[in-house]
């Protein structure tokens, strides 16, 4: 037995090492886990993403190739070659010759240009390929009217494009995240703050702050607003911050705990967690009446009500039978259905966007997706401290908080578990992130 | 009051403050204390400060010296709510103690470990807070108790260790 714990300490020891030597490849580090089926590598497509072209002079400083890289890597889906294996470097319809694609096992290239044409403003032109087939897919299309900000949002597009020919589903890069930073100001004394950015960490800003605990983000539908957790002198109240006035409301601070918020599906109603009639139950409030309606009543704690893509039921956690197992409210009905039997302890369930799965926080602190016909669970993290997953707009990854090397990091999985990536432009003792809707 | 009793308590209270100041953090398993050194068979009071157990048994058994109104956090076990006996002495002790007077207002903060997802441990929390509000209620405590849950935001010690979730998992009786 001691030989064992010997070991084991030697290999985390091992471990360890060889994470610092991985440490600084780039500042968008990926870390690829390859599982196989048949004795085969699954991996995603092979695609080749040419540095675009910068026309009319200065400098741009958003990469456009790297941000369309990291996008497409993330997603499992893809796999982006190095750009020092290019044969040839086109910008240029006439300029693309197949067989230095073909010669580096390329499926898809993706060419480019960009023009500064005034003052902060520029235009990118964009070429998809599929290599196999030897054609373009559709013709070049133009994004103009560019900030130099805006240049990582066309390059999202581009992503988006590439996605929507290669896989079945729309890509979701456009999309955005929330998420809490707590910063110590002077000793012990620390500030929260809600931030939202791109998917990908970028372009971070404050929507909210406070001095006390700030937790529990969850986007309205039409994500312009956030719902959240915060703290007067009496305890945790649930609020809401509009994204574009910035302007705050108190939706719920009764007497006990006031948390969880969970915008219905049609932006109606707010599902949320009080314990104002003593045990901690799952309330609704609707928006227009202002209404509180009591929907739990069991004695055992009842939080963290995530509604389906349909809004007729909500998964919620409960500790009816002991420890915190997820369950199912129907609205219609008003029953309750056990959803987890598997393992200890489950909780912070939600759907993807077509409620076939369902994504939680399984032994306390392992992200798990669950399919929602067959209750099959497949692990996507083996750590004790992830939590706060949320899947992203088109189901395809899932967002959460990590530890690396005791360091709280957001982290993006495909939601097969196969690729890991760390969202480094976000760092800091960051936590619950929580991936917003497509922008409507 | 009985004289005897208050000289005892002002004696003992002495010792435990002189015991806390060189160690501030009481820790539910801590090292037992040393055992008094009884020279005169004097008569045991197997009911010290009312909880039902001698003064040796309280620091032996409970790791409380001297007088439990001394101590203001209580303990859980991971995911329970439920008070065990340590608590159970320290929360009744308070409760008789603040039934003498009236009026005095009582902030119960209910905390959690890391394990387990935040809002989980937010209504955990609370639940603690709950459980230890019900218990001096009925102890006759005679005051205005409020309770307030920090769930997992405000750890005593950040370690991902046994040791840390032990003394973060707590009940800190305030007034």
């Amino acid at each position: 037995m001691i030989k064992k714990i010997t070991l084991l300490g030697s290999i985390s020891t091992l471990l360890l090492f060889s994470f610092m030597l991985l440490q600084p490849v780039s500042a968008q580090q990926q870390e690829k886990l390859r599982g196989t089926i048949d004795g085969g590598v699954i991996r995603g497509k092979p695609i080749a993403i040419v540095p675009f072209k910068v026309l009319d002079g200065s400098d741009v400083e958003h990469q456009i190739h790297e941000v369309i890289a990291f996008d497409l890597d993330a997603s499992g889906k893809f796999e982006s070659i190095p750009v020092n294996d290019f044969l040839s470097q086109p910008s240029k319809d006439e300029e693309v010759r197949y067989k230095d694609w073909r010669f580096i096992n390329a499926e898809i290239l993706v060419i480019g240009e960009v023009w500064n044409i005034g003052a902060n403003k520029y235009e990118v032109q964009f070429r998809i390929y599929d290599v196999v087939r030897q054609q373009q897919i559709g013709s070049g299309k133009r994004i103009s009217g560019l900030s130099k900000r805006a240049l990582r949002t066309a390059a999202h597009v581009i992503s988006d494009n590439v996605y929507k020919a290669f896989t079945d589903s729309a890509g979701a890069f456009q999309s955005r995240m929330a998420y809490v930073t707590r910063t110590e100001i002077e000793y012990q004394r620390y500030r929260y703050r809600l931030m939202v950015a791109d998917w990908d960490g970028y372009g971070a800003r404050e929507v909210y702050s406070s001095w006390n605990p700030l937790l529990s983000p969850d986007w309205s539908p039409d994500s312009q607003q956030l719902a959240f957790v915060g703290f007067n002198n009496k305890g945790s109240i649930v609020k809401t911050v509009d994204l574009r006035t910035l302007e705050d409301e108190t939706i719920a601070e009764f007497k006990g705990v006031n948390s969880a918020p969970a915008w219905s599906p049609d932006g109606s109603k707010l599902a949320y967690t009080t314990s104002r009639n003593g045990s901690p139950d799952i309330y609704i409030y609707d928006i227009q009446t202002r209404q509180h309606t009591r929907i739990s009543t069991h004695y055992g704690i009842d939080t963290e009500p995530s509604w389906s893509p349909r809004g007729e039921s909500f998964l919620f956690t409960s500790s009816r039978t002991g420890r915190p197992q997820i369950y199912s409210y129907s609205v219609n009905d008003e029953s309750v259905s056990r959803m987890t039997f598997e393992g200890t302890e489950s909780a912070n369930a939600s759907y993807n966007f077509d409620g076939s799965q369902i994504v939680m926080v399984h032994e306390g602190g392992q992200i798990a997706v669950m399919d929602e016909e067959t209750s099959r669970m497949t692990m996507l993290t083996n750590a004790k401290f992830d939590e706060s997953p949320s899947f992203s707009p088109n189901g395809d990854m899932v967002l959460y908080k990590t530890e690396q090397q005791y360091e709280p990091a957001l982290m993006v999985a495909s939601s097969d578990g196969r690729v890991r990536t760390r969202l480094s432009l976000v760092s800091g003792d960051v936590r619950e992130p929580a991936w917003s809707p497509l922008r409507k | 009051m009985n004289s005897k009793l208050g000289l005892m308590m002002t004696v003992l209270m002495g010792l435990v403050l002189t015991a806390c100041a060189s160690k501030p953090a009481p820790v539910v398993e801590e090292a037992k204390p040393a055992a008094p050194a009884v020279t005169a068979p004097a008569p045991v009071d197997n009911n010290a400060f009312a909880s039902g157990y001698s003064v040796s048994d309280l620091a032996s058994q409970f790791g409380i010296n001297g007088d439990p109104l001394n101590y203001k956090v209580l303990y859980f076990k991971y995911n329970s709510s439920a008070i065990d006996e340590r608590s159970r002495i320290i929360a009744t002790r308070h409760a008789q103690h603040l039934g003498g007077k009236s009026g005095t207002n009582v902030n119960l903060e209910g905390h959690a470990d890391e394990r387990g997802t935040r809002d989980f441990n937010l209504a955990l929390g609370e639940r603690r807070a709950q459980s230890v509000a019900q218990l001096m209620n009925a102890a006759g405590a005679n005051s205005k108790i409020e309770t307030i849950s920090y769930g997992e935001e405000r750890a005593v010690d950040a370690a991902h260790t046994e040791a840390a979730w032990q003394v973060n998992r707590r009940v800190e009786i305030k007034y």
